[in-house]
């Protein structure tokens, strides 16, 4: 059996209970089983279709990181945003309002079956999050976009819609982007 | 097309055992709303603004069974076991056993479970022919690559996932004999299409599946074993003895004729649902409730399937619950055999709850694949007029380690080969052999992606060969609206395959092909440019589509729904929320999805709609409460047309039977006739706007004031309907309060309102219903089922690519496509469709591929590193476009579009790839090897 090792880490702005586990667990594991987390999604358990994605909040900023292949060793004291973190919530829990990503996602109808859905709001999230420290010019965003997004594999959609969603959020949010009348300070 | 044999459902039989299947959203009481409603915000303008299902999927949700622990469900312990499978990777010794000797103790497994278990305990498959035993016997060798030898019980998460990281990619469970070969397998299945068509397209014809009959082989020596030809015997006789004529033709045409034989060649593919197989089942030991949550596309066979495997059992059974969440599948998971593993297992849970979800390595290993097809054609055409005058074709398919659908996976392939295309004679062969692969099952085209990509890709090098262009040769030989199929059956509609061809004959990307070529290469030196076309019609249907809808008013004018539509991500929940608008003047207010408990319309069937007889149909049709199927499993192509007709025909009875009445009680009111006395009144000229209906100058009544009105009254505030089609609708008389109708549905259950008086009251005995018994019905005959197909989807595209032909990586720089889908009920999600198929179709084309046996996924070792799925970069993402054709007129139906999408886009690559480099590929995938070994 694997040596067992005690963590605790801050998920979507609350820390965790200090719990034991084994000390080889991935983050994504950890989130299913032991936090009951499972909007994150286990899709391949070897970090290339990135349905497990969640937003690493460190030094760096946001960052996606694959929690299928990232141990709780390396999770532990670190602070994570998964899929359930993003909208806003009443006490019970309820959804009370969507992020500009996922509403993007909404409106343009960009998820069929969902399941990868998760981690291509991590993906988006994070990408606007840059953004918002180092903007691009407005006709590289389409390339932009298409970059941040390309891990991400979804098997229903083929991705226009998904990809339109950011590119759209982007382009309408002051500050994102330079050389199109709405960085900042223009 | 399947061809199982099914006793009636649970509520027909004479069991005690309370069967029901709740929505897993419904399960979820404590999570979420009881049933599902519109959504806040949703409709504007008219229009959906997004999904029925979009808040709870975007904000990370439990929506998928995959998703659910022990601690989620209402009424289940806390204490969460998990369970995996041992399988075997390997089918060449002789199995001895299973050790868990590695474990040692402390990741020693609570319960273990093998063949000789469920033995002892009466626990079988259901139809183990089709699905499997659950565990292969110690003594025997295996028949496929991951068959299931064991199941290990944990309870407790941290030995669980211990244990199965010690048995992944090894073999030290399993106890091993001599060498062996796997047992020999009879062939799952061999069938045959023989049309000699009349002197005219219109004329009768000479011989026909659809007139005459489908013919079946039986097997010698793995080989097919066709009826002896003789042209004055039985219908194999005769077919046969045509069959032969025919293929002597071909080898000795008639002047003009040139005659074309190519072989073709397809992959072994995993659908790779996202969602892999999972689920997670409780079974109380204490009362004998078992509950099952799992992700299917099957939950009426799956419910009806564990109720038999339990019952049948040591285990008593008081009570089954299986909640099936919303789920993906493009097959996958329609019939597979997971959740009869979850409701096993559960059994061997200690009355702890047991998830059972597969990893991605293992659900490689063992969930349902792609059939590979070897196809072989053979096409006689005019050399003057370039008309196609006769196509034998000769298929052959791998099924796999265990049936399921592959008999009629190739069947479907063989029915469809011939694309868009009029042949005036045709003799189809194909034959599905048992192997030693995982299974192969229901994928997205169904067989079809293999035979009409051979054929378009085969339909160019003619072109080419007689110097037609591409585009003008399928246009001359394109099937017309009126002709008939390889099975001699005239297809439903008007075929619209023309107006694509016209339309990409004068698209740019074809018009100005050689200078963008030239362009292209100029700019990018050592590149190659392609353009590449394909047209192709898909059916859509099973042959036996069977759906169940109950819409109900309450006194306010609520309007709840129940369906038997379960989301697979297509969208079904969205657009049969909508459906009711034309009828109703509003969408369903709330609504309970993948219903198979129906006590409004109890119903009984024999569920063999594929191999009853004629005289079996109609002698059983004398029961009113008979149907030759109760519902059919879900499919991305099924729910538009055939779920939208029984969701319509319930809007439709509600709105005729209850609310015209209701109306004109209103409109009658007062002394001669009140407003209505001047005028004449038409129902048909009635319609909604805005809430409210309107017909021919009278006030305008809202949906509230007419539910309110027929509460009051006792008129009919509620419908039950069931549907069944085999390449035609089902339809009956009924009689209802006096009033004698037809209407294509074969069973009707109402309920009255409030008011309604006590005679009425005393009649609704189903479920609050009153069952109406059908005064006539007329069954489309069973003959029928040789049409194979009636209703089709035209679907066209046009690729540019690029081919580097040092590295062989082939680029798609951007497609256009052209649909027609009839009426779209949400544009937004046929959109969806299309561009999701169209990169399924780039994977297949361009990178998906697995040898089938034992370098394949059955040793247990596939994942998505080595399995390449097309990524947002690989698909044109930001160049593509498509264009849907407008209806015909505000009535036509939807179709079904899911899986014909994915089609055209295979050969057109192909074809773009000879435009580009001069060669043409016979197999896919087209990978930078294939391309390598012609470039040099």
């Amino acid at each position: 059996m694997t040596a067992m090792m005690t963590v605790f880490m801050t998920i979507n702005g609350t820390e965790t209970e200090p719990l034991e586990v084994p000390e080889d667990l991935m983050l994504l594991e950890f989130l299913h089983e032991y936090l009951n987390l499972t909007g994150t999604r286990y899709g391949c358990g070897q970090g290339v279709c990135r349905a497990c994605a969640v937003i690493h909040d460190g030094p760096m900023g946001a960052r996606v990181v694959p929690a299928c292949v990232t141990g709780v060793a390396w999770a532990h004291g670190r602070a994570f945003r998964t899929v359930e973190g993003h909208a806003d919530r009443d006490e019970e829990g309820n959804v009370t309002a969507v992020t500009p990503v996922q509403q993007a996602f909404l409106d343009h109808f960009s998820f069929q079956c969902s399941y990868c859905t998760p981690g291509f709001v991590a993906a988006a999230q994070a990408l606007v999050e840059r953004l918002e420290v180092d903007p691009v010019p407005a006709e590289d965003v389409e390339n932009v976009v298409l970059e941040a997004l390309n891990e991400n594999i979804c098997r229903c959609t083929g991705y226009v819609r998904y990809l339109e969603a950011t590119r759209d959020v982007i382009l309408a949010t002051p500050g994102l982007t330079i050389g199109d009348g709405r960085a900042e300070g223009s | 097309m399947n061809h199982l044999s099914r006793r009636g459902f649970l509520k027909g039989g004479a069991t005690a055992v309370v069967v029901s299947v709740t929505p897993l959203h419904q399960a979820l009481a404590r999570l979420q709303t009881e049933r599902q409603t519109q959504p806040p915000g949703w409709r504007e303008n008219g229009n959906v603004r997004f999904r029925q299902d979009g808040i709870p999927k975007v904000t990370g949700d439990k929506v998928f069974a995959v998703d659910i622990r022990a601690k989620d469900m209402p009424d289940w312990p806390d204490g969460q076991a998990h369970a995996f499978l041992i399988r075997v990777p390997r089918a060449d010794r002789i199995f001895e056993g299973v050790t868990l000797d590695p474990l040692g103790e402390e990741m020693r497994p609570d319960t273990v479970v093998t063949a000789e278990t469920l033995r002892n305990d009466g626990v079988e498959m259901v139809e183990p022919d089709f699905y499997g035993a659950f565990f292969l016997e110690e003594g025997n060798v295996p028949a496929y690559l991951g068959q299931p030898v064991a199941l290990l019980v944990y309870h407790d998460y941290a030995r669980f996932r211990a244990a199965r990281t010690r048995f992944k990619f090894n073999e030290d469970a399993l106890i091993w004999g001599d060498a062996a070969e796997p047992p020999a397998r009879t062939p799952y299945g061999a069938t045959r299409y023989v049309r000699i068509g009349g002197e005219t397209r219109e004329a009768e014809d000479r011989f026909s599946p659809l007139r005459n009959g489908t013919i079946f082989a039986g097997f010698e020596n793995g080989e097919a074993d066709w009826p002896d030809a003789d042209s004055e015997g039985d219908v194999g006789g005769k077919a046969m003895a045509l069959a032969g004529e025919l293929r002597s033709e071909l080898e000795n045409p008639p002047e003009g004729w040139n005659v074309y034989r190519r072989k073709y060649r397809s992959q072994y593919v995993d659908p790779a649902a996202l969602e892999p197989d999972n689920g997670n089942a409780w079974y109380d030991t204490a009362t004998g409730r078992l509950h099952v949550v799992t992700g299917t596309q099957s939950p009426w066979i799956n419910a009806d399937h564990i109720e038999r495997m339990v019952s049948a059992s040591r285990f008593d059974l008081t009570e089954l619950r299986f909640s099936p969440g919303y789920t993906v599948g493009y097959g996958q998971k329609e019939h597979h055999v997971h959740p009869y593993y979850v409701a096993m297992a559960a059994l061997y849970g200690d009355g702890r709850p047991v998830r059972l979800a597969l990893d991605r390595w293992e659900q490689f290993q063992s969930a349902l694949k792609r059939h590979p097809f070897d196809t072989d054609i053979t096409l006689a055409v005019d050399r003057e007029t370039g008309e196609f005058r006769s196509l034998a074709a000769d298929q052959r398919a791998d099924g796999g380690g265990v049936m399921n659908f592959s008999p009629s996976v190739g069947q479907v392939s063989a029915t469809a080969l011939q694309s868009i295309y009029y042949l005036p004679k045709s003799d189809l062969a194909v034959q599905v052999d048992a192997s030693r692969a995982p299974t192969a099952g229901s994928m997205r085209g169904y067989g079809t992606l293999q035979s009409m990509v051979a054929m378009e890709l085969m339909v160019d090098e003619v072109a080419e060969d007689l110097g037609r262009d591409p585009i003008e040769l399928r246009r001359i030989n394109a099937f017309r609206s009126g002709n008939k199929n390889t099975q001699g059956a005239i297809p439903g509609g008007h075929l619209r395959a023309v107006e694509m061809l016209e339309a990409a004959a004068a698209d740019p990307i074809w018009t100005e092909r050689a200078e963008r070529k030239k362009a292209f290469e100029a700019e990018n030196p050592g590149y190659h440019y392609g353009v590449g076309f394909s047209c192709v019609q898909k059916d859509y249907g099973t042959g036996a589509e069977a759906a169940l809808v109950q819409l109900e008013l309450s006194p306010d004018g609520h309007l709840h729904m129940r369906h038997v539509a379960s989301e697979i991500g297509c969208g079904a929940t969205t657009s049969q929320m909508l459906v009711t608008e034309a009828h109703l003047g509003k969408p369903a207010d709330s609504v309970d999805f993948a219903v198979t408990d129906w006590p409004s319309l109890s119903l009984e069937a024999n569920n063999e709609p594929y191999t009853m007889s004629q005289d079996t149909q109609d002698s059983l049709a004398e029961n009113p409460r008979w149907v030759p199927r109760i519902t059919s499993p879900r499919s991305a192509s099924n729910s538009a047309y055939y779920f939208t007709h029984a969701t319509t025909e319930a809007a439709r009875l509600l709105f005729e039977l209850g609310l015209w009445k209701a109306a004109l009680s209103f409109w009658r009111e007062g002394i001669g006739g009140g407003q209505a006395g001047p005028l004449y009144v038409r129902r048909e000229e009635a319609e909604w706007r805005d809430g409210h209906l309107v017909a021919g100058g009278l006030n305008p009544l809202p949906l509230e004031d007419l539910a309110r009105r027929a509460h009051e009254r006792g008129y009919i505030t509620g419908v039950t309907v069931h549907t069944f089609n085999r390449w035609a609708w089902a339809r009956a008389e009924f009689e209802v309060e006096g009033e004698r109708f037809e209407a294509p549905i074969d069973a009707l259950s109402v309920r009255w309102g409030e008011g309604a008086d006590s005679g009425k009251r005393a009649a609704m005995t189903d479920g609050g219903y009153a069952f109406q018994p059908r005064q006539r019905v007329e069954y489309p005959p069973t003959q029928r089922n040789n049409a194979a197909v009636t209703y089709y989807a035209p679907c066209a595209t046009l690729v540019e690519l690029s081919v580097n032909p040092g590295s062989g990586e082939v680029k798609v720089l951007n497609h256009r496509s052209w649909l027609e889908c009839g009426r779209q009920i949400v544009p937004e999600l046929v959109s969806g469709q299309i561009q999701g198929g169209i990169a399924m179709g780039i994977g297949h084309a361009l990178y998906e591929e697995m040898p089938p046996y034992e370098d394949g996924p059955g040793n247990g070792t596939w994942n998505f590193s080595r399995y390449r799925l097309p990524r947002a970069e690989d698909v044109a993402v930001w160049a593509q476009s498509a264009t849907v054709l407008e209806p015909l007129s505000p009535t036509d139906p939807p179709k079904g579009i899911a899986e014909v999408v994915m089609i055209p886009v295979v050969a057109a690559i192909g074809n773009a790839v000879h435009h580009a480099i001069g060669h043409r590929f016979d197999r896919t995938p087209i990978t930078p090897e294939r391309i390598k070994e012609v470039t040099g």
